[in-house]
C-alpha cells in the first residue's frame, strides 16, 4: 500500500487538446479533471460508507474503480453524480460543483449506476424514448425525429436491435444490462460512469462493453468503470483507484501501480533462515513466502544485484532469483488484504 | 452518433445548458407514460362503468317498484342527477384511491424501479421532477372524474328515456333547469371534485417522495381517509371538523339544489387549497433532499 502513488492528482491528466477527434464539435475544452472528490465522506447511521476520499479523475482517462463488496465504490459514484448528499466534503463534475451546478454538468454525463432501471410494461425502445425525452442535449427542430434517431443508434450500438420492441419485462439479465448501456449512450458524453457494466453479460456482451469503452475513450470521453472483473479492468483501463472499507488505498496510472507492485525479488533457496538473517541484517525487508517453503521474498532496500551478491557471499545457495510479474489481481489482493 | 448538440452549447460565450429538456416535452413524456400504464387504463374503465352500474341498478329497482328515497332514488326520475351522484359516491373512496395509486407510482414507484435515478441523471431538476409528477397525478384525477361525469351524463339520459326528449334537471328543491344549465352544474361538480382530488394527490405525492414502497403511499392515504372519517363522526371532536379534508365531501350534492348554494363547495375548495399547499410544499422539500 505504501508503494502505490497517493492519488491520481499526481498524474497531471491530459489537457483539453487531446480530445478533439470524434468529440461533439464546438464543445469548449473542459477542465483537466473530469471529476474530483475532495474529502468526500458519507455516513449512514453508525456505518461510514466513504471515509474522506480525495480523488481527481483526469479528463480522457479510463478509470477502473476496484474494491471488495461494500468498500464504498457505489456510494462514491453516487455522491459524484449528485444522487446522494455527502456528509462532508465536496464533489465536482466536469468543473462544476455538485450538486449545486448538476444541471450544467449532468447533460454531458452518462451513468449506469446500481444496475439498469426501466419500466417492465414498456418495450426497450419505449423505455429509451422516455429517457431520451429527458436528455437536454437531444434538442432541435423535429425533436421526435432526433429522439427516434438517437434511440435507434443507441440500440444498434449495444446490439439490442432485435429485442428493442419486446417488453422489458421479458428481458434477460444481459439484455437489461445492454439496455442500461444504451441509455448511457443516447447523447454525446464527456464523462461516462459504468457501475458493474458486465454484470450478467455473456462473453460476447463483455466484449461489447470493452469495445464501447474503447470507442468512448478514443472519442475523448472520460470513462469510470467499477468492476469486480480485474482482467476486464486490466484490459481496458488507463488508471486505477482501489477502495477498501471506504478509503482510497491506491490510485494512479495502471502501469505505474503495476510497476510499483513488482518491487520485490523472489529468491528460491534451501537455506531460508540464513537468507532471512543475512538480508535483514543488511536492512532489507524480507519474509518467508507463506505458501512455498523454499522461497524468500525481499522488498525495498537494495537493488537486485546487491541482494544476490550479499546472499552468495553469505554462502546461501541461490537457485533462482526473479522479479514477479504482478497481475492486477495480485496487486488488488495485496492492497485490500494488507489493510485489513 | 447521429445526435444534435444544443446550439447554445457552442462557443465559449454561449449560455450553459442549465435548463434541462423543455418543460413541454417532459410533460408530454409523463402523459405518455401515465396513459400507457395498463393499470391507468383499467382504472379509467372501472370509473366509466360506475355510473352505468348505478343506472342499471336504478332501472332494475324501478321496475320492481317500491318507495325510493335519497340521492339514488332521485336518479330514477331524473337522469342528470346520475353523474353528480356517481361523482359524490366515488369521491368517498374510489377516486382518492386512484389518485393515491398514481401518486404512489409517480415517485415511490419510479424509485422502486430504479428509474428515478435515470430521471435525475438526465438531468431533470428535482423541482421540475415534482412538477412533472404532479402534472401526471392531476391528469389521472381529471381523466377519472371526467370519465364518471361524461359516462354519467350519457347513461343518465338513456336510463330516463322520456327525459331524453326534453332533458332537464329536476333539482332536489323541486324546480327544473334546462339541459345547458344542468350540464354546467355537472361540470361545476366535476371541477370541484378534481380540486379535492388534487389536495389528496399533493399529500400522496409528499408521502411518495419519502418512501420507495408504493404500497406505503396507498396505505397512508386510505388509512388517513378512514381516520378522517372516524374523527369527523365523533361529536366531541366537532372542533376538528373544519380541518378535516373529508368534511366537505358531500358538498357536490349542493349542485342539485335551487338556488345553487356555493358556500360549502367554496369552503371545501379553500380547505383543499390548504392541503394542496402543505402537501406540495412537503413533496418539494423532501424531493430536494432525497437520496436516490
Amino acid at each position: 500500500m505504501t508503494a502505490a502513488p497517493d492519488s491520481l492528482r499526481q498524474d497531471g491528466g491530459p489537457a483539453g487538446g487531446e480530445r478533439q477527434e470524434g468529440h461533439p464539435a464546438g464543445v469548449p475544452a473542459g477542465p483537466p479533471w473530469a471529476a474530483r472528490a475532495v474529502g468526500l465522506r458519507k455516513v449512514f447511521g453508525p456505518t461510514v460508507a466513504v471515509d474522506g476520499i480525495d480523488l481527481d479523475i483526469p479528463a480522457g482517462c479510463v478509470l477502473g474503480m476496484l474494491g471488495p463488496n461494500g468498500s464504498g465504490k457505489t456510494t462514491l459514484i453516487r455522491m459524484l453524480l449528485g444522487l446522494t448528499r455527502p456528509t462532508a466534503g465536496t464533489a465536482e463534475l466536469l468543473g462544476h460543483a455538485i450538486p449545486e451546478q448538476a444541471a450544467v454538468a449532468l447533460p454531458h454525463v452518462g451513468a449506469l449506476v446500481e444496475g439498469p432501471g426501466f419500466h417492465p410494461f414498456l418495450s426497450g425502445r419505449e423505455n429509451l424514448r422516455r429517457v431520451a425525452a429527458t436528455e437536454p442535449l437531444l434538442l432541435g427542430r423535429g425533436g421526435g425525429r432526433i429522439i427516434g434517431a438517437a434511440v435507434d443508434a443507441a440500440v444498434e450500438r449495444v446490439g439490442l436491435a432485435d429485442a428493442a420492441d419486446r417488453r422489458y419485462r421479458g428481458y434477460s439479465l444481459g439484455m437489461k444490462q445492454r439496455l442500461g448501456l444504451a441509455a448511457v449512450l443516447l447523447a454525446p458524453r464527456r464523462l461516462v460512469v459504468l457501475d458493474e457494466p458486465t454484470n450478467g453479460l455473456d462473453p460476447a456482451g463483455t466484449r461489447d462493453v470493452r469495445r464501447i469503452i474503447e470507442e468512448l475513450h478514443s472519442a475523448g470521453a472520460t470513462v469510470v468503470v467499477s468492476s469486480h472483473l480485474l482482467a476486464e479492468v486490466e484490459a481496458t483501463c488507463t488508471h486505477v483507484a482501489v477502495l477498501q472499507a471506504g478509503s482510497l488505498v491506491a490510485a494512479g496510472e495502471l502501469w505505474a501501480l503495476l510497476k510499483a507492485g513488482t518491487g520485490g525479488l523472489v529468491i528460491a533457496t534451501p537455506d531460508v533462515d540464513l537468507a532471512l538473517r543475512t538480508l535483514r541484517a543488511a536492512g532489507v525487508t524480507a519474509y518467508r513466502d507463506a505458501d512455498r517453503d523454499l522461497i524468500v521474498v525481499a522488498e525495498d532496500g537494495l537493488p537486485a544485484p546487491a541482494i544476490v551478491a550479499l546472499l552468495v557471499r553469505a554462502d546461501v545457495a541461490v537457485h533462482e532469483a526473479r522479479r514477479p510479474s504482478t497481475r492486477l489481481e495480485e496487486l488488488f489482493a495485496r492492497l485490500t488484504e494488507d489493510s485489513r | 452518433m447521429s445526435t444534435v448538440v444544443r446550439r447554445g452549447e457552442q462557443g465559449g460565450s454561449a449560455r450553459p445548458a442549465a435548463h434541462g429538456a423543455p418543460l413541454l416535452r417532459l410533460l408530454a413524456t409523463e402523459l405518455r407514460w401515465v396513459l400507457r400504464r395498463p393499470r391507468t387504463l383499467v382504472m379509467l374503465g372501472v370509473f366509466a362503468s360506475i355510473p352505468v352500474l348505478i343506472a342499471i341498478g336504478v332501472a332494475v329497482a324501478d321496475r320492481s317498484a317500491g318507495p325510493r328515497a335519497g340521492l339514488i332514488g332521485a336518479i330514477a326520475g331524473n337522469g342528470l342527477v346520475l353523474p353528480i351522484a356517481a361523482m359524490t359516491l366515488s369521491l368517498a373512496l374510489l377516486l382518492p384511491l386512484a389518485v393515491a395509486m398514481a401518486a404512489a407510482d409517480a415517485i415511490a414507484g419510479e424509485s422502486a424501479h430504479a428509474t428515478l435515478r435515470g430521471l435525475l441523471l438526465a438531468p431533470v431538476g428535482r423541482l421540475r421532477l415534482v412538477g412533472m409528477k404532479a402534472f401526471g397525478v392531476l391528469v389521472v384525477a381529471t381523466l377519472a372524474t371526467t370519465a364518471i361525469a361524461v359516462v354519467g351524463v350519457l347513461a343518465g339520459l338513456i336510463v330516463v328515456g322520456d327525459a331524453a326528449a326534453s332533458p332537464q334537471l329536476v333539482t332536489l328543491s323541486g324546480t327544473t333547469t334546462g339541459l345547458g344549465a344542468a350540464l354546467g352544474r355537472v361540470a361545476l361538480v366535476a371541477g370541484w371534485t378534481i380540486g379535492q382530488l388534487a389536495a389528496v394527490g399533493a399529500v400522496a405525492l409528499a408521502i411518495s417522495a419519502v418512501t420507495e414502497h408504493p404500497l406505503v403511499v396507498l396505505a397512508a392515504v386510505l388509512g388517513g381517509l378512514i381516520v378522517f372519517g372516524v374523527l369527523g363522526a365523533i361529536p366531541a371532536l366537532d372542533w376538528l371538523q373544519p380541518w378535516l379534508l373529508t368534511t366537505g365531501w358531500t358538498a357536490g350534492v349542493d349542485a342539485l339544489r335551487d338556488p345553487l348554494p356555493l358556500d360549502d363547495m367554496a369552503t371545501s375548495s379553500l380547505r383543499a387549497l390548504g392541503y394542496l399547499a402543505v402537501g406540495g410544499g412537503l413533496a418539494v422539500f423532501r424531493m430536494l433532499r432525497r437520496d436516490v
